[in-house]
């Protein structure tokens, strides 16, 4: 085995640990931590706690986390941590700096903390490279926590500390409870050390101490669905796969987010890759499978780097490979790239992908879990479900169907991103109102808005008014209403986004993801597309509204997959609860929220108006004239309402009407 | 590990040669129905599935335009026609004229907190407003421009 | 095993799908796509049959199970392939006279048996064996008359006269005059004749618009 220069939890403490890949130890996990186990010896005792609280907290005493996930990266984190670690050489002040995933609260990316042993642990968020030294200088040379949002902990000694809240007493975090993504934006991905030492892999551990038949039980009593749409019970599954009689096997997990408006699968994979791999290879022992695919989205690099880096890590370290912690139970790992493909997430089209054919999907049954992969009985889960596996594993049913609601337990996350103050990826137990999660923890409409509907469930799902509120967020209850619980992106559209323009935008996008496989689909979301069309840009009339229902039902039953099955919802749904948006862009040829450009008129406000004559300049008509008085104005005949002009005016002086 | 899973995979290969090349030259799919004795039309049936896969050399830097929910609600569509327009990339097209930039709707990049967001090379801009997107692309626009030139004397 | 299709108990072995079952005991499942040992994709929707859940399922790829149930025709799935097949003809050239299937095309066979408008006649005329009488220079109205006509005329090697009643898909009419254009034959004389069988001044405004009027528009 390869040593590294410094010890770390990982390597043995002293001779007498035998664990490697070749000759492994059933309880090397567990004995980490609270060993060893083996031998009495209160060194090795002394240095693998000395270890963990450096782990924890830095060999200083103080390390600073920064969200480093995709999202952080994309808001500056990377410029941040230069910042810090500047700002820490200029104070003279030794800190360990450590990049870690996303705490879900993507409205103030980028954030960091700093954490001690003892201290308040504030959070701080929007930060950058210029805010940084303020922040720095006040926590560690006037020992305030003064412009953090939040604290963790109040110690006392800090001053300020009752000026900023505590973090388990905002909205935000209160009503979240963080199961899936406890180790979220809280530990570093990349590290194996540091998952080890928040308790991972041992619910591995556990699992390999019982049969898979109670592996099986385990996950049946703690009522686990499938968190990838359908609900489909996770024990169910595997039990129908653990009956087949095959030699080969596979499981897989579907990494391979693409709803638009869903990222929980990429922040807990970016964050948390450790869960993942650690229920994969729970699901693998299960249903007795020897091989795992991760099938991870291309677009997200990231997060297939952090799963490779964990299998890697994992490998080295005897968690995967053969005789996993001497149960005799083989199982190896191979994250898989996809090329980008929306009905890759379908599990039938998964399965082609990775065999390396265009991924279509085919008439189930029979079902991946007695013929999946190669022919042989396959299990497709996805990213959220195997995390839920993993954690399930390590604290006991009991604790997870503590949550939930009679039909659905535990919790789920979802994603809020649209018309809200605080967007972001936030878990809460199933059953939860859309109120709760929209209003307390969002935050709710952005200042002098009014949020109208959510579209739940993404391109699959469908809109619910805000009358419906306070619905509970579980399988059924979305199901009935119109909506499915989908991967969990939730979209907030308030009273500037068109429902036809939002309905139309998800058919463009089934329209174009559709493999066009079977004629529902393929022909369906061109037809569904072309009306909305023609009824964005007043064309439309009352018959088209009748088409839409008609194709739209028809698609719901005939289509092949669910893709083509649900590409109607959202366009269902919208014409079920805002009707009267459409009917008034038939019938008054009017866009109420001012969206569709052919159905709004163009006029410029002369009192912000500047006359520069920019607009008229870039105006591809000539539409826009100068009168004799100077003035600019618009000549609706030759208006072609591209909207060129809003654009191209500094003023914002040239309004929709 | 299994060879079943690795072995006879386009996907994988498509991407080697993508990683390589930039795009999938013509020359190199012929050489790998070839090599892996998948006929070609199968090669390209995949290729052309697939969006990560481009069959035309891309230009000098890619701005990839997210077309997300929360990006579409936010704006990306207009940004979309404005960097058309303003890239003068003619329908059909991909690329702008002078082979420097080319224009692609992406899919949801995970980062909807941010919304929109449009993608110049490799950096992200989050809440991406046509007035940014404009001083970004004429910066870079100038910087290469400037490299160049400075070859161009050097040479 | 034993299945259940249309009320009659047949006895089933396991992988069959619905469709050979159905085909064993004489009743017809229509099909499109579906090419035994070929091509079994399940693609077009067409053989779709209702299980006794109220699923519909295509009958080509779901392989039969113990005390299966299954329905071969009901309102439902005639609905489901109407509307399946006119989202196929929306993307369809019916370019009848021209097609070299001529004579023997499933789909215009499962649009008659499915009672779509749309069609013209003309795609029926070469099923029974006519040859198109516009090619001969007669005033045929087959191109812009709905399908499922039976009558006698056409059989008896006469033109269409247009008593089943005009089609109005701008797409038919469109592309029945650039038939009649391609053959030199005056389109105010085909309108004439379309007058006695066209049931409201509104149908045949509608088709002198797309006839004719457009044309001039763009002229």
């Amino acid at each position: 085995m390869m040593r590294q220069e410094y010890w770390t939890l990982m390597d043995p403490c002293c001779d007498y640990c035998l664990h490697s890949w070749d000759n492994p130890c059933a309880k090397y996990v567990v004995c980490r931590v609270r060993g060893p186990f083996c031998h009495k010896s209160v060194e090795c005792r002394e240095k693998r706690q000395r270890r963990v609280k450096e782990v924890l907290y830095g060999s200083q005493g103080v390390r600073i986390n920064i969200g480093a996930s995709s999202c952080g990266l994309a808001a500056g984190a990377e410029k941040v941590i230069e910042a810090v670690k500047d700002g820490l050489r200029s104070m003279g002040v030794e800190a360990e700096i450590s990049a870690v995933g996303c705490l879900g609260l993507c409205f103030m990316e980028p954030f960091i903390e700093i954490r001690s042993e003892d201290g308040p642990s504030p959070i701080y968020g929007h930060v950058s490279p210029e805010n940084v030294g303020d922040i720095l200088a006040k926590y560690f040379e006037e020992g305030s926590v003064d412009g953090a949002f939040a604290i963790r902990r109040r110690t006392g000694r800090f001053k300020d500390e009752e000026r900023v809240p505590l973090l388990d007493e905002l909205d935000v975090w209160r009503k979240q409870v963080k199961w899936v993504s406890r180790n979220c934006g809280v530990i570093n991905p990349e590290s194996i050390e540091e998952y080890i030492v928040t308790g991972g892999y041992e619910g591995l551990s556990r699992a390999l101490t019982m049969k898979p038949e109670e592996v099986i039980e385990e996950i049946r009593l703690a009522g686990l669905r499938g968190r990838g749409g359908a609900g489909f019970p996770t024990w169910l599954k595997w039990k129908i796969c653990r009956e087949q009689s095959s030699e080969e096997k596979y499981v897989i997990c579907n990494a391979d987010e693409g709803d638009p408006g869903a990222f929980m699968n990429r922040l807990l994979a970016e964050s948390d890759p450790h869960r993942v791999l650690e229920g994969l290879i729970i699901a693998g022992y299960a249903i007795g499978a020897s091989q795992g695919v991760i099938f991870v989205r291309a677009e997200k690099p990231l997060m297939a780097a952090r799963l490779e880096k964990a299998v890697e890590d994992a490998r080295r370290w005897g968690l995967l490979g053969e005789n996993i912690l001497g149960s005799g139970f083989s199982f190896d790992v191979r994250v898989m790239r996809s090329a980008g493909a929306f009905v890759c997430g379908e599990e039938t089209a998964m399965i082609a992908a990775i065999e390396g054919r265009r991924a279509m999907p085919r008439q189930r049954p029979p079902y991946p879990a007695s013929k999946g992969l190669w022919d042989k009985p396959t299990v497709v889960n996805n990213v959220e479900t195997l995390a839920h596996v993993a954690t399930i594993m390590a604290h006991g049913w009991r604790e997870f169907a503590k949550y939930g609601t009679e039909r659905s337990k535990g919790t789920k996350m979802f994603c809020v991103t649209g018309g809200v103050k605080r967007t972001g990826a936030f878990e809460v137990p199933i059953g939860t109102t859309i109120r709760a999660l929209v209003y307390d923890i969002a935050g709710g409409p952005r200042e002098g808005r009014m949020i109208k509907a959510v579209q739940i469930g993404g391109p699959s799902g469908g809109c619910l008014p805000e009358r419906l509120f306070d619905l509970p967020i579980d399988y059924e209850s979305l199901q009935e209403a119109g909506a499915i619980m989908g991967s969990g992106g939730l979209v907030v559209i308030d009273d500037t986004n068109c429902m036809v323009d939002v309905a139309r935008y998800f058919t463009s996008f089934t329209l174009a993801e559709s493999c066009g496989k079977c004629i529902p689909c393929r022909v369906g979301t061109k037809a569904l597309y072309d009306r909305l069309s023609a009824i964005v840009e007043g064309m439309g009339s009352q018959e088209d509204l009748q088409l839409l229902e008609e194709i739209g039902m028809m698609m719901k039953e005939a289509a092949l997959c669910a893709l083509g099955g649900t590409a109607p919802n959202p366009i269902l749904s919208s014409l079920r609860y805002f009707r009267d948006e459409y009917e008034a862009h038939i019938l008054e040829k009017k866009c109420p929220a001012k969206v569709c450009s052919r159905l709004v008129t163009y006029a410029i406000n002369q009192e912000l108006c500047v006359k520069c004559g920019l607009c008229a300049k870039s105006c591809p008509v000539g539409a826009i004239v100068k009168t004799a008085d100077g003035h600019f104005t618009v000549d609706e005949s030759k208006c072609i309402r591209c909207g060129t002009c809003v654009i191209t005016c500094p003023r914002g002086a040239v309004e929709k009407r | 590990m299994s060879r079943r899973i690795s072995s006879g995979n386009i996907i994988e290969s498509l991407q080697n040669v993508q990683e390589k090349h930039g795009f999938l030259p013509r020359d190199s799919l012929i050489k790998l129905s070839q090599d892996t004795r998948i006929p070609l039309s199968r090669i390209f049936g995949v290729a052309t599935f697939y969006h990560q896969f481009r069959l035309e050399p891309p230009g000098r830097v890619t701005i990839a335009v997210c077309m997300g929910t929360a990006c579409h609600l936010r704006g990306n569509a207009e940004n979309y026609e404005f960097l058309k327009r303003f890239l003068s990339i003619g329908p059909g097209r991909s690329t702008s004229d002078d082979g420097l930039f080319s224009l692609e709707k992406a899919r949801c990049f995970g980062c909807c907190s941010l919304a929109p967001v449009v993608k110049i090379g490799d950096m992200l801009i989050g809440k991406a407003t046509p007035r940014e997107l404009q001083r970004a692309i004429s910066r870079i626009r100038e910087e290469i421009l400037r490299e160049e030139a400075a070859r161009e004397t050097r040479g | 095993m034993k299945v259940r299709i249309n009320g009659l108990e047949v006895e089933a072995r396991e992988g069959e799908k619905i469709l050979d079952v159905a085909n064993r005991l004489g009743i017809r499942i229509p099909t499109l796509c579906y090419l035994k040992n070929v091509y079994e994709g399940a693609s077009c929707r067409i053989c779709v049959v209702e299980l006794g859940n109220g699923k519909l399922i295509p009958a080509c790829a779901y392989e039969v199970s113990d005390g299966l149930t299954v329905s071969t025709d009901t309102p439902k799935i005639r609905e489901s392939r109407r509307t399946t097949l006119e989202l196929l003809l929306s993307a369809h050239r019916i370019t009848c006279q021209n097609c070299p299937k001529k004579g023997e095309c499933t789909l215009v066979e499962l649009c008659s048996e499915c009672g779509i408008e749309g069609i013209p006649v003309c795609a029926e005329c070469p099923l029974h064996g006519e040859d198109c009488f516009i090619a001969r220079g007669e005033i045929c109205l087959g191109p812009i008359t709905a399908s499922g006509c039976k009558a006698e005329c056409i059989r008896d090697g006469r033109a269409c006269e247009g008593c089943r009643g005009p089609v109005t898909r701008r797409d038919v009419i469109e592309r029945a005059r650039r038939i009649y254009i391609e053959h030199d034959i005056s389109l105010e004389t085909v309108l004439e004749r379309l007058k006695t069988y066209c049931a409201s001044s509104h149908e045949f405004d509608l088709i002198r618009e797309y006839l004719i009027v457009k044309e001039v528009v763009k002229e």
